[in-house]
Formats: structure tokens, sequence, C-alpha cells
């Protein structure tokens, strides 16, 4: 066993037990972060098959803006902890054995007879001088422009959505929001009033204040 | 050296953790949309994995919008788990089938 | 590296309601304060506009453009004129619905177009990226749309169970999208096809990936043994929303079907053949027997649609030229029914009350009987009843499936299009035999609704008069 190999092997178990752990520790809190740990994992991975920016992509998009945002809901949500079920206990047996059966199926078509070492070409060590991110980044801009664009629109999409979905109007006692079309049309009129007053005349101070 | 049926059985892996954790689940509906983040990574292991033996991007371009997917996706999901332990003050699976014909 | 400009011509339509859409998404926030309905019309206007693109720019030969990431050819443009013209209906039986259910925003018209903009870019698709991307633009759309209710416990409800099994969905989709391209090489529907043809793939990894895409396209079409989350999310979901998921998304599911299935794994024939013939037929069993005992009509017509499904997946099984143009036909032809079935219900509804139950239906004769009359096209229609276009379009599907020599299947079709007329004829008697549980008239809140639903429910009739027309058009763009 390689070097190469061992740190491979080491990655997935940990990601393997984290991603059970994930599934079945009863705490939200505990299971985002145990998620975080398979993330993490699998970024290594990532980075053994040469893919260094998505690697890294995976734990700065992923570890760093989208579970902390699973962790910021679970905060806010203040959910009781106590009434969850420990899990899945009736379907437990059932669903371990079809889980089984069925990755005996997988095992069988994405297995060593079929994808082994002897069985595909193996890929071409790149120069060392190679950068993934340029290699990424051409077809990105040019083969797949269109997909591009209709990402960006996807995220578009998904900020109307959330912020459609969670923003709350309260009633305009509690807070104040600014009326920009009202704001535009106030004229220097509605604000500031000339008011004529008689010009009042300094009165001399009290003799006594003076005094003093 | 690292054969590619190693990828893809750890993909395996992953992907049947992750069905597990969907259709098992009993719990609360935030471990459910982890699940499927999970799910998600299966397939981008695979990808990965292909394209590096294939010594192809394009592979990793998929995987690349694969994520930003996830992204927005999460984000329309979290919402709606707050939308709904708003309403229900709770997000438990079991309390959440009330629909019935 | 040198790098092409590619043409943009083809995409016009795409960009135009791209652009537009993203102009209303601002103006939106300016205006919706000082014209309540401006959003509304302005969106039926830029529907309008981009059906008459696509019109006037309609195009038979096929067009590539974007590096093959975008195909343009009669079969996308009838489907696109198809989706835009059900939009329109869609947001006009909606906007009334919104302002009674109090949920009327202009989000809900913005999010709407950025949805058609998803089926556009499905139907368009011509690699795995970017019929991914459509599907996705689509879904979260429709997503927010269902959880848009946001005091209504039931639609949120509907919209978590449709966002965790759509995401599954998706997810299982993709699976089988990473074993394709292992095994092909390749994420274009053409490249691909060429691949498998050359017999250069295993095929045992192929069929791999074909079990993961039917499973994970069976998700999203509501087939059965995949279909529990529709009639929770149909009858969930408020009305208005239910209208626009039980309609045009179908058109963009079909087109996915067509791209993925015929386009790019037609090599793999022999692996999706047998699986859709299962979910066929599980989809009719469950679409004849289920409604039966149903008294929620949004409900019922959730299970009669999965019978739908099953209709339609007979002319896919057909896999030739023409068993695709009958599925066309009949996606088209269900796609207008549902316009008109849930239109009714989601015109009638009334702040408080959905008027959703068969048993609201109760007496309609008397209430109304020029509704009624409707509802008894569109039920005919759907039962497949002649001389309405409903009939033709299982006449065509069954026609074809019989061609390709699944001659069992085309009479447990039939069989279960006669089942199915039980409880479409239970309505109509309901209507028309039973007393009325209150006899206040019933009547849409405005008096252009009306029109607008006689106008929908009489087409069915007056396509059936003359179904050439239809079926032509889904023959001679596939044929």
């Amino acid at each position: 066993m390689t070097f190469l190999q061992f740190i491979f092997y080491l990655l997935a178990a940990i990601a393997v037990i984290a991603g059970l752990k994930m599934i079945s520790v009863k705490n939200p809190v505990q299971a985002a972060l145990w998620l975080v740990l398979a993330f993490i994992s699998t970024a290594g991975i990532w980075l053994i098959a040469q893919a260094e920016f998505l690697g890294l992509a995976l734990i700065l998009v992923y570890v760093g803006a989208v579970m902390v945002l699973f962790l910021f809901v679970v905060m806010m949500l203040d959910i009781n902890v106590a009434q969850f079920k420990e899990g899945f206990t009736r379907y437990l047996p059932l669903g371990v054995l079809t889980a089984a059966a069925i990755f005996a199926l997988m095992y069988l078509v994405l297995g060593p007879q079929r994808f082994g070492l002897e069985q595909v070409t193996p890929p071409k060590s790149l120069a060392e001088a190679e950068s993934n991110t340029l290699a990424l980044a051409i077809p990105l801009y040019t083969e797949h422009v269109y997909a591009f664009i209709l990402a960006a629109v996807l995220l578009l999409v998904g900020i109307v959505a959330a912020i459609t979905l969670t923003l709350r109007r309260r009633p305009n006692t509690e807070v104040l929001y600014q009326d920009i079309d009202q704001q535009i049309k106030t004229r220097a009129e509605d604000r500031f009033e000339m008011v004529k007053m008689p010009p009042t005349v300094e009165q001399p101070l009290p003799e006594k204040e003076k005094e003093e | 050296m690292i054969a590619l049926s190693d990828y893809l059985i750890f993909g395996a892996i992953l992907f049947m953790i992750s069905m597990a954790g969907i259709f098992l689940n009993r719990k609360n509906v935030i471990v459910l949309l982890m699940s499927i983040e999970l799910l998600l990574l299966a397939v981008n292991t695979n990808l990965i994995a292909f394209s590096h033996y294939l010594g192809d991007v394009t592979g990793q371009i998929f995987v690349f919008f694969i994520l930003t997917v996830a992204a927005a996706e999460a984000a329309v999901g979290l919402a709606i788990i707050v939308l709904v332990f708003r309403n229900r003050k709770t997000i438990n699976v079991d309390d959440l089938s009330t629909i019935k014909g | 590296m040198n790098f092409v400009i590619p043409s943009f011509t083809p995409a016009i339509p795409e960009i135009v309601l791209l652009t537009l859409t993203s102009l209303l998404l601002v103006a939106d926030t300016m205006w919706s304060k000082r014209y309540e309905f401006a959003t509304y019309y302005a969106t039926q206007v830029i529907l309008v506009i981009v059906g008459a693109l696509i019109l006037t720019s309609f195009t038979t030969e096929t067009v590539t453009t974007f590096d093959g990431s975008f195909v343009r050819d009669a079969f996308a443009d009838i489907l696109k004129l198809a989706i835009v013209v059900i939009s329109l209906g869609l947001f006009l039986f909606s906007k009334e619905y919104l302002l009674q259910a109090k949920f009327y925003r202009g989000e809900y018209f913005t999010l709407g177009l950025f949805s058609v903009l998803g089926m556009f870019v499905m139907v368009s698709a011509h690699n795995l990226i970017t019929l991914y991307l459509g599907l996705e633009i689509m879904s979260l759309a429709i997503y927010t749309m269902v959880a848009m209710r946001k005091d209504h416990s039931a639609a949120l409800e509907a919209a978590l169970k449709y966002f965790v099994l759509g995401a599954l969905a998706t997810g299982m989709l993709l699976y089988g999208f990473s074993m394709l391209y292992g095994a092909t090489g390749q994420v274009a529907f053409d490249a691909m096809a060429a691949v498998i043809d050359a017999g250069e793939v295993d095929h045992v990894v192929l069929s791999f990936a074909v079990v993961f895409i039917v499973i994970g396209l069976a998700f999203k079409l509501g087939a059965v043994p995949f279909h529990m989350w529709v009639p929770d999310v149909y009858h969930g979901a408020p009305t208005a929303v239910t209208l626009f998921i039980g309609t045009a998304p179908k058109i963009a599911a079909f087109a996915i079907l067509y791209r993925l299935l015929a386009e790019a794994l037609p090599g793999a024939v022999m692996d999706w053949q047998p699986l859709l013939v299962i979910l066929s037929v599980l989809s009719l069993l469950v679409g004849a027997l289920v409604p039966i005992v149903q008294n929620n009509l949004k409900r019922l017509l959730a299970y009669s649609g999965i019978g739908h499904i099953g209709f339609l997946m007979l002319g896919l099984i057909a896999a030739n030229p023409d068993g695709y143009a009958s599925a066309m036909v009949y996606t088209l032809i269900y796609a207008f029914m549902g316009l008109a079935a849930f239109g009714l219900i989601t015109v009638l509804a009334r702040t408080g009350h959905e008027f959703d139950r068969v048993d609201d239906f109760k007496g309609m004769n008397q209430r109304n009987p020029w509704l009624a009359l409707m509802m008894l096209f569109v039920m005919f229609s759907m039962a497949g009843i002649p001389p309405f276009i409903g009939f033709y379009a299982k006449v065509v599907v069954i026609e074809e499936v019989v061609q390709a020599g699944f001659v069992w299947l085309a009479v447990l079709a039939v069989v279960s299009a006669v089942i199915s007329a039980f409880y479409y004829l239970r309505v109509v008697k309901v209507m028309y035999f039973d007393a009325p549980q209150d006899t206040m008239k019933v009547e849409p809140v405005a008096r252009h609704l009306t029109w607008a639903i006689s106008l929908v429910a009489v087409a069915l009739l007056v396509f059936g008069l003359f179904p050439s027309w239809v079926i032509d058009l889904g023959y001679h763009s596939l044929s």
C-alpha cells in the first residue's frame, strides 16, 4: 500500500463514519458538524483525484457557507432536542437489509472487475505546473458559457425565493420602514416651513442675576 | 495509484448512507436536507473520479454547477423549513403529514 | 485557443424573456404600491411578446448554438409556444385567486416567469448540464410558489414534501448522469448517442445509469411507484399553484424525457423500454382505481393525472418517431385539459372557501348551468369520450403502442380508460342529479373569468371536432 493509498482509505473511512454518525445522532447541531467532517475528508479525496479547485471550493462554499447556514437555521429554530425520537427503530432491520442488497448490486457494477486498475486506462499524469483552475476556467467561459449564465439566473431565483419566503413585514408601529416612493415625492415645502414671526427684542437680564 | 473502482465504491457508500438517511429518518427535516447534500456529494465524487480517469475536464465543470445549484437549493429548502417551523412549531417528520385523502 | 462568439439568434426568445423578467423584478419593487396590478399585466405582456418572437422566427430545421448546449427545432418551438399559451391562462386564472386567498404578491408573477424560463431551457437543452440547470430553475421557482401562502399550514407542508422529494429525484437523476458521463465520456446528447452507437460503451454500466435516470424522471413525473408525493402536493398547495404544477411543467418534463431517452439514449432502448412498461402499467392501474374513493377534487385530479402519465408513457414505449409524436400530442392535450379542470376550481374559490370538494359541485346545474356544462366538457374530455379532444389523445397513443407490438398494454390502457370514466362521470352525476347543499348561485369573482374558462372548455370540444390539426402538430414536428 502506497502512502497515497493509505491517505485515500483513511479519508474515505472518516467520511463514511461521519456520514453514518450524521444520520444517526439525535441532535441536529451534531449532525451538521458530522456532515462538515464528511465534507472536509471528501474534499481531501477530491484533491487526490487532482480536482484542486473543486476540493478547495467544497471547503469554502460548503463548509464555509452552506453548513454555516444550516447551523444558523438550527439555532434560530430553537428546536427542542428532547422531542426527537432515537431515530430509526421500526424500519431499521428491513432498511439495513435493503440497503445492503442494493449496495451489493452496485458493487457488482462498480467493483474492481469492471473499474479496477487493470481494466481502466490510467489517467495521464499532469505536469507539475499545470493549473487545474485554468483548465476549468477556459471551458467554463467559452464552451459552457450558456450554462454559466443559467447558473447566474438560478442564483437570482434562489435569492428572490429565499427573501420572498422569509421576509416578514411587521406593522409600521413596531419597525419603521423606508418608503422610497414617498421619500422621492417629498418636496422642500413638506419638510421645511417658513413661519413669519414678530421679532423679539432681547430683554436685559434682571439686575439680581447680574450680581451673582 | 488509486483505482477508479475505489472512488466509485466510496461514492456508492455515501449514496447508500444518504438513502438510509432519507428513508429511515423519523427525526427532523433538517437532517433530511443534510442527507440530500450527502447524496450530491456522492454524485460529485463520481463525476470527479470519472473526469480524472477520462482526462476530460467537463466532469469537473458539471460538479461546479452542481455545487452552485445545491447552495441555492439549500437556501430555499431552509427558508421553507423556517416557515414550517413558524407555522407549526415543529419540524419532526412524523408531525408533518397531516394532508390525507 | 480560438473562441468563436456563438450565434445568439436562436436563443432570442429566452434572452428577451430573461431580460424582461429581470427588469420586471426591479420594476415590481418600485410600482407595486402605486399600481396594484401592474406586475400582473406586465407578466402577460411579456409572455405575449415572447410568444410572438417564437412564432415569427418559427423554424423547422434543427439549429444548435453555444457549442452544442442549446438546440432549437420544431419540437422545441411547438412546446415553447404551448408553454406560453398555457402560462397566459395560468396567470389569468391565478390573479383573482391570489387576491381571494390574500397572498397576492408581485413575486408570484416574477417567479412564475422564471419557472417558464426554466421550462424553455429544459425544452431546448442539448447536454446534461443545461438540462439540469433548467430543471432546477423551474423547480426552485415552483417550490417557492407553493410555500408563498405563509399562513396556510397545508400549503407549507405540501411545499416541504415537494421540495424534499424533488431534491431526492434530482439526486437520483444526477447519479444516473454521473454514470452516463462515466460510461460515455460525453455530456452532449448527440455525442453520447454517437458513442453508444459505435458500441464503445460497457453495456452494464449504461443500463445501470439508465435505471437511475428513469427512476429520477419517474419521481419528477409522478409515475407509480414514485407517486406518493403527487396527491399530497396537489391537495395541499393553493389551487392556483396546483394549476401551475399540473400543467406547464408536464410539458417540460415530457421534453426532457424525450431529449434524454430518444435523443441521447436511443442505443439503450432495450434498457429503458421495460422500465417504462412497468411504470406505465402501474400508473394506469393506480390512475384508474384510486380516484374512485377520493372526495377532494384536487386529489382526484392528481390521481387521474398519474393515470394520464401512464398513457403518455405508452407513446414513448413504442420507441419510434411516430410513438414520440403521439406522446407529444398526448402531453399537449393533457396540459390543456389540466388548465381547464384546475382553472375551473381556481376561479370558483372564494375567501375562506376553496370549492375543491366533489360535494361542492353537488347540484351545480341549478346553481350555475353554464359552468356545470363547462365542467361536463372538461370531465368528458378527460375521460376520453368522443368527440372531445381527450378521446383522440388516447386513440393516438394506443394506436402507436399497438403498432409497436404491445397489444396487451393497449388492452390494459383501454380497460383503465373505461374504469376511470366512472369517476369522471361521478362528478357529472353529482352536478346534474344531486340536490345542491346550498342554493346560492356560484360564479367566478370576475366576469371575464367566466369567458376565459368557457373559452378553454369549449376549445376542448372544438379541437375534438377538428382533431387532425392538433395531431398533425405533433406528427409534423417529430416524424
